[in-house]
């Protein structure tokens, strides 16, 4: 290299992170149990068990669902209830310790370490609401799960997706006018990037898209509808997206299983993806047509 | 109510803090800008002081104020994020949706507007999660930025969207910041308008303007500025600017005064502003959110 290309200004990479998909999403609730059933209709698996916590760990395919029925101890983090709510997501990332470095570097709120003894400390931030961001780069050789999960007797570890079923994204409540302050966060942080309007996925038509730089899942933010733009609403995590290859076939086995797909006017099962109905907790899943982005794939 | 976006500060009164809040309520607001000192000093402690803002039924302009937050390094920076993740979360707490933030006059801050930028972008991203908003205002007697013209050239740098300007009046009518200049401010990214007025009819030296700025300021109306003031004012509204208005009026007589009695001379600031300044002649209401709309 010549003193010359030194001196060039190099830009920002693309994936400051580098982001790598999502290695969690977790749910907190103070009935682990009914929310396993549900997810277990969905084709999850109870794969294993937190050594000192109650904490779950449900898989299908390349998904890995949390299930946490205690709370952190932690000002502005999910005190488990009832209603299941998604408190955390997980982003596989290079570095762990790095990223979240040049997150609080760039101005994120760290999360004090709670690690105990022998237990990984997964670094994190906060991130919309009560929920959290986790950075984890041990995801290759062996896993987080390796050390801080015991494995549940006679369950195969990997039981395979229904349908190809993957994570495609998770849909955020955002307050009115507070897209663009999102959208700064998320890029800011973490490099993702706004899709143009136009650019649509699945059946919902609301909210803005967000792409990871890894372009293996996306950020939904909506904000209100006029009607409910002046009520007061806290901003949250409010569903998971579902990848599938193939939305009508995953809806039929899924329906086999006794999940159920809203049919209203507005809203219902096509090509391009599926609603369900409210679950029990209130809680909905989203299908969206995708293919599985291989890992390292551009 | 004519004048639901003219708010005070309770730094302007004296008492308790609840005796503040009835009194900017009495006197007819509908919000009021909260000095943290206010809150914190609560004998009841932080959270009481929250409680007490809650209850009072008034809607929080913002939280003040953060100051000698940017330019800093080292142990020095690290300290002061310290400072505004405990504001903000303060700000939070109360129900406010800004933080105001005072261009730094610390002789350890860097004037160097990277560094600035850096500072800003990160106090903005850890204010979107909370839902807050920075408004950086420009100090005369600052390294950082000595007016609104300047605070609005380091909040263009960072371009994040929950970071705008404060514009204080003072600029305008002690600094000689000509009136045209204020046709330079992003109506969307000028976050707060602050007036007040003064006694004199000329300030003749930094120390003089310093000293009138935090001691001797009154509210509009009462002063000799109100020709400049009312131009100002107009010319805000012209460019479009439609946020909150906040009288920051620092006076060591309104300390020693009843704060009925000084709420109630904001209340006759903020009913000349309307109706003669803003000519405002019906109460008309959501009016930002109309005039928001027609914008658009």
């Amino acid at each position: 290299m010549t003193q010359a290309t030194d001196r060039e200004l190099i830009p920002e990479p693309q994936n400051p992170l580098g982001l790598d998909g999502i290695e969690f999403i977790e749910f907190a609730t103070s009935r682990p149990q009914a929310l396993g059933g549900v997810l277990e209709t969905f084709g999850f698996r109870p794969i294993a068990r937190h050594r000192s916590r109650e904490v779950e760990l449900y898989r299908q395919g390349t998904m890995n669902v949390i299930v946490n029925a205690q709370a952190a101890d932690v000002p502005r983090t999910v005190v488990p209830t009832e209603r299941p709510v998604i408190s955390a997501f997980a982003l596989r990332v290079r570095d762990a310790q790095a990223a979240y470095r040049r997150a609080l570097e760039l101005g994120a709120w760290e999360i004090p370490v709670r690690a105990l003894a022998m237990e990984i400390n997964i670094p994190a931030i906060h991130g919309v609401g009560e929920s959290l961001i986790y950075f984890v780069d041990r995801y290759d050789e062996f896993s987080i799960y390796d050390v801080d999960f015991r494995p549940i007797p006679t369950v195969y570890p990997h039981p395979p997706a229904i349908a190809g079923m993957h994570f495609f994204g998770i849909v955020q409540y955002v307050g009115p006018d507070r897209t663009a302050d999102w959208t700064a966060f998320y890029s800011q942080l973490m490099g993702f990037t706004p899709l143009p309007n136009q650019v649509r996925f699945g059946i919902m038509p609301s909210g803005l898209l967000l792409e990871s730089p890894c372009r293996k899942f996306f950020l939904q933010l909506i904000e209100p509808e006029e009607a409910a733009r002046f009520a007061q609403a806290e901003e949250h995590l409010q569903r998971i997206g579902l990848g599938a290859p193939d939305v009508p076939a995953a809806v039929a086995e899924l329906e086999k299983r006794g999940v159920e797909f809203l049919a209203t006017e507005r809203v219902h099962s096509s090509e391009r993806g599926a609603l369900t109905k409210p679950l029990p907790g209130g809680m909905m899943f989203e299908l969206v047509k995708s293919q599985p982005r291989s890992a390292g794939a551009p | 109510m004519i004048f639901h976006d003219f708010g005070m500060t309770t730094a302007s009164l004296a008492g308790s803090l609840e005796t503040k809040l009835a009194a900017v309520r009495g006197a007819g607001f509908s919000q009021v800008m909260i000095a943290a000192a206010d809150v914190v000093a609560h004998p009841g402690g932080t959270a009481a002081g929250v409680r007490a803002v809650r209850a009072s039924g008034l809607e929080v302009t913002g939280l003040e104020a953060l100051r000698d937050f940017e330019g800093l390094d080292g142990q020095l920076h690290a300290y002061k994020v310290d400072v505004a993740k405990a504001m903000l979360e303060i700000c939070a707490d109360l129900g406010g949706r800004l933080l105001l933030v005072e261009a730094s006059t610390s002789k350890h801050a860097s004037a160097d507007a990277a560094v600035i930028a850096r500072d800003l972008g990160k106090l903005a991203l850890l204010a979107v999660p909370l839902d807050i908003r920075i408004a950086f205002k420009g100090q005369p007697w600052s390294r950082t930025a000595r007016d609104f013209r300047q605070a609005a050239d380091h909040v263009l740098r960072v371009n994040l969207p929950n970071l705008g300007v404060a514009v204080d009046a003072f600029d305008v009518l002690a600094s000689g910041v000509p009136l045209d200049d204020v046709d330079i401010l992003d109506p969307d990214q000028t976050f707060l308008v602050q007036i007040s007025d003064y006694m004199w009819q000329q300030i003749r030296s930094a120390e003089e303007q310093r000293a009138t700025a935090t001691h001797f300021r009154v509210f509009p109306g009462e002063g000799a500025h109100s020709e400049a003031l009312s131009q100002f004012i107009a010319r805000l509204d012209t460019i479009g600017y439609v946020g909150n208005y906040s009288f920051d009026v620092y006076n060591d007589d309104f300390l020693q005064m009843p704060p009925e009695t000084v709420a109630m001379r904001a209340r006759r600031a903020a009913v000349w502003l309307a109706e003669t300044v803003l000519r405002r002649a019906l109460p008309v209401p959501n009016i930002e959110r109309l005039r928001a709309a027609s914008r658009a």
